[in-house]
């Protein structure tokens, strides 16, 4: 595979840490310019809310570490970002796009599986954050036992048990970080809303019955759109709702 | 979300002037305990003496949320738990106007902890230092850290973990 690592864009490859996350928070200051960090083990992967992240051979975690400008809230976007850029990148990778869908707000089905997690993590208040980590985990070989997950969350697959193709995790962040620095491009340039068109183009289930659970309460309804600020719109028996924070369920 | 969860508290038993004031803040104290931990209900006997005695019970309304963006940062009175005395307990302001006050940067969902189970980033009472992270608001799967813009001491906690949050609503008051 040929593909051309960006310009300006840093690239470190780790044979083992504890979690890329972790090591983007770690060296956010020192760096001059967005960073890929990729490491081929990690010995305390995690997800979101703690859950955890089964690290194993062969699959892919990395972490895109930058210094946005934007307020925190346009940053959030960048989970949109993210997640069109892996959908384009398994797209690269396989030559289909057929069985592959987006789910609000940054996953990535593969045959209606979950092969892929991003975890966000940013630091601040007031105009700017301080540093943004963007972390990228994707089954390219195995997928995780089914045991840990909770009661109607979407089964692991890998890529190469799914579409049976097989890519190293080194070939695979070169892909990645040229699908994400053109969505990137267009999002500091143009705004959300091409990022918005794009998304909803790759979307499962727009305009069909899903059920998106907050901390607090769970909704059902259609899913309509997503909203100019990234918010899952649902129309309910109660009425237009927008989620911004939830786990989405069909 | 004080607008949503405003604490209620009846009172029972003798209070000499003397005690009112100490009352007063320990009611506060307990309403403030009960919108921490997320308690629906607490119910405390004091004794001051053998016949003088404070029973204070502190519950809060059910959430009732039909629209999780529709929270409008109602100035209300943060601790409603008036005695059955002459003076009703001091209202304060609207906390969003509090010069210590830090206020949300996005919508989205507040975490209290880095993880379900672990310990909460501050307390009441905490002094903390320029950067120290105060809470979690999430929006869009994008956890961002709110850090403390200066050094000081913690003197309210407006919101309660998973509560959802407004543009510019109060977080937190420094003193």
């Amino acid at each position: 595979m040929s593909i051309k690592f960006p310009q300006g864009v840093g690239r470190i490859v780790h044979a083992e840490i504890d979690s890329t996350n972790a090591e983007a928070a770690r060296i956010a200051a020192s760096l001059s310019g967005p960073t890929w960090i990729l490491a081929l083990s990690q010995t305390a992967a995690r997800g979101r809310r703690g859950r955890p992240w089964a690290h194993q051979q062969g699959n892919f975690s990395a972490t895109l570490v930058m210094q946005p400008t934007e307020t925190p809230d346009r940053v959030a976007l960048r989970s949109f970002v993210t997640s069109l850029a892996l959908y384009d990148a398994f797209v690269a990778v396989t030559g289909r796009t057929d069985g592959l869908a987006l789910k609000w707000p940054n996953d990535v089905l593969m045959q209606g599986g979950k092969v892929a997690g991003i975890l966000l993590e940013s630091i601040g208040i007031g105009s700017g954050v301080n540093h943004l980590a963007i972390g990228v985990g994707v089954n390219l070989l195995t997928a995780p036992d089914s045991e840990l997950l909770e009661t109607k969350a979407v089964a692991p697959v890998s890529l190469a048990g799914a579409m049976g193709v097989q890519v190293s995790p080194e070939d695979f962040l070169d892909v990645l970080a040229a699908s994400y620095a053109k969505w990137e491009a267009q999002f500091v340039t143009y705004g959300f809303e091409p990022i918005r068109t794009a998304w909803l183009a790759r979307a499962a289930r727009l305009g069909e019955r899903i059920i998106a659970r907050t901390t607090r309460e769970e909704f059902e309804g259609t899913f309509d759109t997503v909203d100019e600020q990234g918010a899952l719109v649902l129309l309910t028996a109660q009425g237009r709702v927008s989620i911004p924070a939830g786990d989405v369920f069909f | 979300m004080l607008g949503k969860n405003p604490a209620t508290g009846q009172t029972e038993g003798s209070m000499t002037k003397k005690t009112h004031d100490a009352d007063v803040t320990f009611i506060q104290a307990l309403a403030e305990l009960l919108r921490e931990n997320d308690l629906s209900e607490l119910e405390v006997r004091r004794d001051y003496g053998e016949s003088d005695s404070l029973k204070v019970r502190v519950s809060r309304k059910a959430e009732v949320v039909t629209m999780v963006n529709a929270a409008p940062a109602a100035a209300a009175a943060p601790v409603a738990a008036a005695p059955a005395a002459p003076a009703a307990a001091p209202a304060s302001a609207d906390p969003a106007s509090d010069p210590g006050a830090i206020t949300s940067p996005m919508v989205g969902t507040v975490y209290m902890a880095a993880e379900p189970g672990a310990a909460a980033f501050v307390s009441v009472g905490d002094v903390v230092t320029e950067g120290q992270t105060l809470l979690i608001i999430e929006a869009m799967k994008t956890m961002n850290q709110i850090p403390s813009p200066r050094a000081g001491k913690v003197k309210r906690i407006l919101v309660s973990d998973g509560s959802p949050v407004e543009f510019g609503e109060p977080l937190v008051i420094l003193e």
